[in-house]
């Protein structure tokens, strides 16, 4: 039977309100969420995505890095959800957390690499139950698990629990989508959770470079480098942006400046101070490499300076928890309405609105 | 060498760490005749089907604890579970690829199909486990119960463990039997890896199979050093091969500065290491010996830490050699350039002296030395030396052990200062 148009517009538009930003996310063949801090809601927004995702018409698998999914939060003593998996749905932990699994699952795979708790194992849910989530220990052996899970079982999507204020596991290296969670843990004065908030959300929004700048920079991964006036690409005599006597010399009328690894406060107050370097584009490899204040980045960028990145993972939402672990509450709507403002994407309180 | 070899897994490595030297001439021969299929295989089959079987054996894991477990009784888990039924599934994979070729047997792999069907009641033939409904009826209730009522899951659980623990303990029970079959089977698939690998070496680096030498002679035809060669030849240069002789009496390499004399030794203990490991040998042609010792001292491993100069450090190594002469063992010792860190006239003295004391022994020694010495009785051999600007590497049979005197030419040649040279050469003609 055919079905009727209308019905299933309303049914999208349901469906769209009921589930912010899922639709986005099955774009992508990878998903990081990660916390700004203890707290702020990373696993309840692990399990809306989780109850959310079509796992009937998807193969998804769960993973986390470094050890995570204890029951009682380690830092602060305040209590964590556990993750429920749905059947059907894959999932990576240690051997120690798997023998503690609340589900019946099936084995896969048993990794070559041991972590703290034992190799990881790859098993698929049976049936739905809970189980304590940890994983791949490094971003390196992160990315080769998910290579494994996409090329040996097919997975669809992997879905990555990141560890507490790391980055790594959020970079377009390892995953090629990521939700922000931050929230009243991160910083319980609304204005800078909102201005310290913003300027992560800029960062991860920093811009492609130039197709021809892709190119040529991507295969550089350490060092500095520049391109000078006439297109012709020179090292800078430095290893590390961190490097104290660095010079910008014969710079005059320089495009590009590279920096392969981290980029620090130090190295951008230079690059800004120098006359030379005025409209210089600088580009770094991605987000996670860029460990400058807000302040600074500011004042690079008005001083006609522009940053740019050779990989960019696509931001799908920022959640927020209101709640603080020491009990302070900021209200959720007026939180969410000036995030949302602040940085120009919609801001969810899935907490709230689970309730 | 070890580490040149393409193998798959870590498990393979381990044991070809853990092997032991050979030292009976038939095992060494038995190897080779293993490697020499292994050799005909890669060299027969397109190198795609290597790559499958390969890809294969990457999936070798080390489970020597869940077999130890096995071993003594206990029951396994999941993983372990899991872990046996991989192996198991991956024995029986990779007979059969080898059995496409021909190569059945010639590694012996035990069979595991009734280990296979005891971990897979289903008859599905994947590497995956889980305690399977079809173990116990009453099992497969309880978890239909627990998907459709997830409000009871917890009790649910509690009740399904222990019909899974009873499962496991059939389980461990009945695979209990075929514990050292599965061991043999984790080692064969070693000894595949091992093998494939190291016929892949043998292609690549062009590597010969020796024979086992009957008169106790060790003989090389253009042999070479791997790692040498290769660097030469990244610099666009080529390796100059020899051939050289030992027999068991010393022999007295001498020759100019550079002339590659610590090479030749170094080539012959990596030859006879990879001989009794049952590589192939870096030569045209090579005839060996079977040794019980090797003794390779290079003279340049002074221990600031154990408070030894490399005099002392050298003495110690030479001394192993000498006590172990007196032990009925077959050894194969080689000395580069003794006593060359103390006074010419003591150090002359006492090679001659070691020359003497091991001559009458059941041994092969080679020795450099560039210490003008009455050779004796010993078998000398020469670098060819400096010719028109070249080196020749090439070693010849010379009557006496006198030693060339090109150091100053070789030290010109270099660019080394000429104001020290041309005095050095002025201090020689005046005092002869």
């Amino acid at each position: 039977m055919e079905m009727r148009p209308t019905a299933r517009l309303q049914g999208t538009d349901l469906f769209l309100d009921v589930l912010p930003f899922i639709d986005d996310i099955l774009r992508y063949d990878s998903l990081s969420i990660v916390g700004l801090e203890k707290n702020t809601g990373k696993t309840e927004c692990l399990k809306y995505v989780l109850d959310r995702l079509p796992v009937e018409r998807k193969r998804i698998a769960v993973t986390s890095i470094g050890i995570d999914g204890e029951t009682v939060d380690q830092v602060t003593r305040t209590q964590k959800p556990e993750i429920v998996l749905r059947e059907g749905m894959y999932f990576g932990t240690s051997e120690a957390h798997y023998r503690q699994r609340r589900l019946v699952s099936e084995l896969i795979d048993v990794s070559d690499e041991s972590t703290s708790l034992g190799h990881v194992v790859s098993a698929r849910a049976l049936t739905t139950g809970k189980i304590l989530l940890s994983g791949p220990s490094s971003s390196t052996s992160l990315r080769r698990w998910m290579d494994e899970m996409q090329q040996r079982f097919g997975i669809d999507l992997v879905i990555i629990d990141g560890a507490l204020s790391r980055m790594s596991s959020a970079s377009p290296a390892v995953s090629q989508s990521l939700i922000l969670a931050t929230g009243a843990a991160y910083s319980a004065s609304m204005s800078t959770l909102v201005s310290k908030t913003a300027h992560v959300v800029d960062l991860v929004n920093l811009e492609l470079t130039s197709d021809d700048n892709l190119q040529r920079l991507t295969p550089l991964d350490k060092g500095l480098w520049f391109i000078d006036k006439d297109g012709e690409l020179h090292s800078l005599d430095a290893l590390t942006s961190l490097s104290r006597d660095i010079h910008f010399q014969g710079m005059d009328g320089c495009q590009t400046l590279y920096v392969a690894g981290a980029l620090v406060d130090g190295f951008l107050e230079k690059v800004r101070k120098n006359k030379d370097l005025k409209q210089v584009e600088l580009v770094v490899r991605d987000f996670t490499k860029v460990f400058v204040t807000p302040q600074q980045l500011r004042l690079f960028l008005k001083a006609g300076g522009r940053m740019r990145v050779l990989q960019r993972s696509k931001l799908i939402a920022v959640t927020v928890n209101p709640t603080s672990p020491s009990g302070y509450v900021l209200d959720s709507d007026t939180l969410c309405g000036k995030l949302s403002e602040a940085i120009g994407l919609p801001v969810y309180d899935l907490i709230k609105n689970q309730q | 060498m070890v580490d040149q070899l393409e193998l798959q897994s870590g498990f393979a490595r381990r044991w070809l760490l853990d092997a032991p030297l050979l030292t009976c001439g038939e095992d060494i021969m038995a190897s080779y005749s293993v490697l020499q299929r292994f050799a005909e295989f890669v060299n027969r089959v397109e190198p795609l089907f290597i790559n499958t079987l390969n890809h294969k054996l990457c999936d070798l894991k080390d489970i020597r604890t869940t077999i130890k477990n096995l071993h003594n009784g206990a029951v396994l888990d999941d993983i372990e579970l899991f872990e046996v039924k991989h192996l198991a599934i991956l024995a029986s994979d990779v007979a059969h690829l080898l059995a496409q070729h021909g190569m059945d047997g010639v590694v012996e792999i035990p069979s595991l199909d009734e280990v296979i069907n005891i971990l897979d009641p289903d008859g599905m033939r994947i590497a995956t486990f889980y305690i399977y409904d079809s173990y116990c009826a009453p099992l497969k209730e309880l978890r239909n119960q627990m998907r459709q009522h997830p409000e009871q899951q917890d009790d649910l659980l509690l009740q399904a463990s222990e019909l899974e623990e009873g499962v496991r303990q059939d389980l461990s029970r009945r695979l209990h039997p075929f514990a050292t079959a599965i061991e043999q089977a984790q080692e064969a698939l070693a000894r595949i890896d091992v093998n494939t690998a190291k016929a892949q070496q043998m292609k690549h680096m062009g590597l010969c199979f020796p024979t086992l030498s009957s008169d106790g002679t060790t003989r090389y035809q253009a042999m070479f050093h791997p790692q040498v060669k290769e660097a030469l030849a990244a610099r666009g240069r080529e390796f100059q091969p020899v051939d050289i002789a030992i027999g068991e009496h010393p022999t007295l390499i001498t020759g100019a500065n550079m002339g590659g004399k610590t090479v030749v030794l170094k080539t012959l203990t990596l030859c006879q290491l990879l001989f009794q490991f049952g590589f192939g040998i870096p030569a045209a042609a090579a005839q060996i010996a079977v040794k019980d010792e090797i003794h390779f001292c290079i003279g340049d491993e002074q221990s600031v830490e154990k408070g030894l100069s490399s005099f002392a450090a050298e003495m110690k190594n030479i001394d192993a050699v000498i006590k172990a002469s007196r032990e009925n063992k077959k050894l194969l010792a080689l000395i580069d350039e003794p006593a060359r860190t103390t006074n010419p006239t003591e150090g002359a003295a006492l090679v001659t002296a070691l020359l003497q004391v091991l001559a009458g022994k059941d041994m092969s020694l080679v020795m450099t030395t560039h210490y003008d010495i009455e050779p004796g009785d010993t078998r000398c051999l020469r670098v060819k030396g400096f010719e028109n600007g070249t080196m020749d590497y090439q070693l010849v049979e010379v009557q006496d052990g006198e030693v060339p005197h090109e150091a100053l030419n070789i030290a010109q040649s270099l660019g080394i200062d000429s104001e020290w040279i041309d005095t050095a050469r002025n201090l020689l003609e005046t005092c002869p």
